[in-house]
């Protein structure tokens, strides 16, 4: 029940990648999303080497995608609100009194390329 | 809709109905896809039978509404979980002891109620962080430092009456020690506080512990005797400066008199700061550098050197003890540190090798000299939490880098505590190398060495993963029951330990048939009639879960 669950939620964030260029930020400067990942993802998805999720995406990904994620070109909306609400490896998803649904849009929106913001 | 336990589905919609008046229906959850988020993100019952679910959550913002919920918990007998910020990770997350248990998420309870600088005290609520009091601090310009655990999100208050530990002097590090007044709800809903705190309109709450009478806040530590909704805590004054220094010992057979003398100098307050003991000819870094490791790697060594490593027993040699006289390289190295005026912390370090050099062969070294403040990003080059910085590097544990290329999904930690002394390092390696080999459980290469976090005894910590595959995992599992029994044999039990190992590490503590469990029911029964709060945190269950058991 729980692979099938994971197996419709990678499908639904593979089809919103498809459909990335549909979404974009209506807000000219994010501060709420700037804000949640300051709080929350900075920690482990800023540059450098003391940032644990940056280390793992820099091996993970050979040089084919940069380590840090605020560089990725082609993250969507939808892969953010997946990772954020599922984790994935010692990553473990948080809960809606760590980020709100509200917080996780605006998260969501800064991460992604499409709404990108040019101080980002 | 999952209800709790032996509650019938009507009377737990109404119970629900009466909680969202409380806190709203936004901050009521009870989706599978919100109650997801309550799953213990490193079960190792992830998606398996057994694994801890929670029926429900919610999430007040003030203990008026802690009040109010209970009250309508205990009228329907619903089991409620209390979580600070769920981030007890390799300790259970935020996943209940009982299944089907509402978990009270306090997250959203962030306040920082007061910090003093002129006492050095903080007071708050459950969902203020590490990061949280650390950033309020630093905005304010207080010359205060906090104590923090490697993962910086983690509830100052949780972490505290989880009896957590941390990287700064002694009397702070140990963080339940550091507290000083609680304030308390009940299992029916009564509102109390503790030590000073219990006088009306006290002037003292976070600077005088105990009060008058019975002192009873180690009974809302590691137990369900009462949630705990406000906490104060000592804080360190910033120190003028700060000196890291190693102590490199030749011979195998130093260790008892490192240890020894490590323990009168700390206790005798000389060496300040947290004290490492690595070991370069085994290959096992100080606490203080594990994260460095996986960075970068741990150093390589000689094919000479890793040859002997594998021919050693129990980390000995006489070759490789003549390999590491021959090329410099340390059978034991230990790592102090020092917080002052620099002048005291010079006279420190100067008393420290006058001790040491009574072990033939000790060599000294002066790592760091730090004029203090520094800034947040220089702490990162040390170890930052001996600064008090929080971060989350510790989550390369277990995370994928080019020395783990395959990275786990989480760990459980093994966390026994050891007597200090050098005999009991070589002996727990010995009881739980040989463990671990008949378990086949991936804990050791060749030694470990103990963590230093309390000032009287070593934690024998060993981080044991969990994988994708839930047969691994099952290993794993009863593997660690296992060795608890087997630590357990030997007189030693765990400091902490995750909902699915409770009962396993309760029945450790044994002495005169179970008498400290006994008294822990007695209470339970007596506070908590009906046994609504936390049913089996710690082994704890109220008596109609029980079983009729002792």
């Amino acid at each position: 029940m729980k692979r099938s669950f994971w197996s419709q939620a990678v499908c639904a964030a593979l089809l919103a990648l498809a459909c990335a260029g549909a979404v974009r930020s209506a807000e000219p400067a994010n501060d709420t999303g700037r804000a949640v990942y300051e709080r929350w993802c900075s920690h482990c998805h800023d540059p450098g080497l003391h940032h644990p999720g940056t280390n793992a995406l820099t091996v993970k990904y050979k040089g084919v995608k940069p380590g840090v994620i605020r560089e990725w070109t082609d993250l969507t909306p939808e892969l953010v609100r997946f990772w954020v609400r599922n984790g994935i490896s010692v990553m473990p998803p948080f809960r809606k009194t760590e980020i709100t649904d509200t917080q996780l849009t605006a998260l969501a929106q800064y991460l992604s390329p499409q709404s990108v913001e040019p101080s980002r | 809709m999952k209800t709790p336990p032996g509650i019938r589905e009507a009377d737990f919609r109404r119970a629900m109905s009466e909680f969202e008046r409380v806190i709203g229906a936004e901050w009521t959850f009870s989706s599978d896809a919100d109650l997801d988020l309550y799953r213990d993100a490193y079960s190792p019952l992830k998606g398996q039978p057994g694994e801890l679910l929670a029926a429900a959550a919610l999430a007040p913002d003030s203990t008026e509404k802690v009040q109010q919920i209970v009250r309508i918990a205990n009228r329907y007998g619903i089991p409620l979980y209390p979580i600070s910020t769920g981030r007890n990770l390799g300790y259970g997350g935020a996943a209940p002891a009982y299944s089907g248990s509402v978990v009270l998420d306090l997250k959203r309870m962030n306040r920082i109620l007061e910090v003093n600088e002129r006492n050095a005290y903080a007071l708050v609520e459950p969902g203020v962080s590490y990061f949280d009091l650390y950033n309020h601090i630093r905005e304010r310009g207080l010359k205060l430092w906090i104590d923090c655990p490697d993962p910086g999100w983690g509830s100052v208050l949780g972490n505290a009456i989880d009896r957590g530990g941390g990287y700064t002097m002694a009397q702070y590090r140990n963080h339940f020690d550091a507290h000083c007044g609680m304030e308390v709800v009940l299992p029916d809903g009564e509102l109390l506080r503790t030590g000073m705190g219990a006088i009306p309109n006290a002037t003292t709450w976070q600077q005088y512990k105990s009060g008058c009478g019975p002192l009873l806040d180690g009974i809302f530590s590691q137990s369900n005797f009462g949630i705990v909704t406000k906490m104060g805590f000592w804080l360190m004054p910033e120190p003028e400066a700060y000196l890291r220094c190693t102590i490199s010992v030749p011979r195998y057979q130093d260790l008892t008199p490192l240890v020894d003398t490590l323990n009168y100098l700390e206790n005798a307050r000389i060496v300040t700061g947290f004290p490492d003991i690595a070991t370069p000819l085994l290959a096992y870094p100080p606490v203080g550098q594990v994260q460095l490791w996986n960075e970068t790697g741990p150093p390589s060594l000689a094919p000479e050197h890793q040859a002997l490593l594998r021919e050693a027993k129990l980390g000995y040699s006489s070759q490789l003890e003549a390999y590491g006289m021959r090329t410099g390289i340390p059978y034991w190295q230990l790592w102090v540190s020092y917080y002052g005026p620099m002048e005291v912390i010079e006279a420190q370090w100067q008393a420290t090798q006058r001790h040491f050099r009574r072990i033939e062969g000790a060599s000294f070294r002066e790592v760091d000299r730090l004029q203090l403040p520094i800034e947040t990003d220089q702490a990162f080059a040390h170890h930052e939490p001996e600064f008090g910085v929080p971060s989350l590097r510790a989550f390369s544990i277990g995370a994928r880098s080019p020395w783990n290329p395959t990275p786990s999904h989480g760990h459980m930690w093994f966390s026994p505590i050891i007597p200090r002394t050098g005999e009991a390092i070589i002996e727990a390696n010995r009881v739980f190398g040989e463990a671990a080999r008949e378990l086949d459980m991936p804990l050791f290469q060749s030694f470990t060495m103990p963590a230093c976090f309390w000032e009287r005894a070593f934690i024998f910590i060993l981080a044991t993963p969990v994988t994708e595959d839930a047969a691994t995992n099952k290993h794993y599992l009863d593997g660690f029951r296992k060795l608890i029994e087997v630590g357990g044999s030997h007189g030693w039990g765990e400091y902490r330990t995750a909902p699915v190992f409770q009962k396993a590490v309760m029945d450790v503590y044994s002495f005169n048939n179970h008498a400290l469990m006994r008294l822990h029911e007695t209470l339970k029964d007596a506070i908590d009639p009906k046994g609504i709060l936390s049913p089996g945190r710690y082994d704890i269950w109220p008596k109609h879960l029980r079983g009729g058991r002792r």
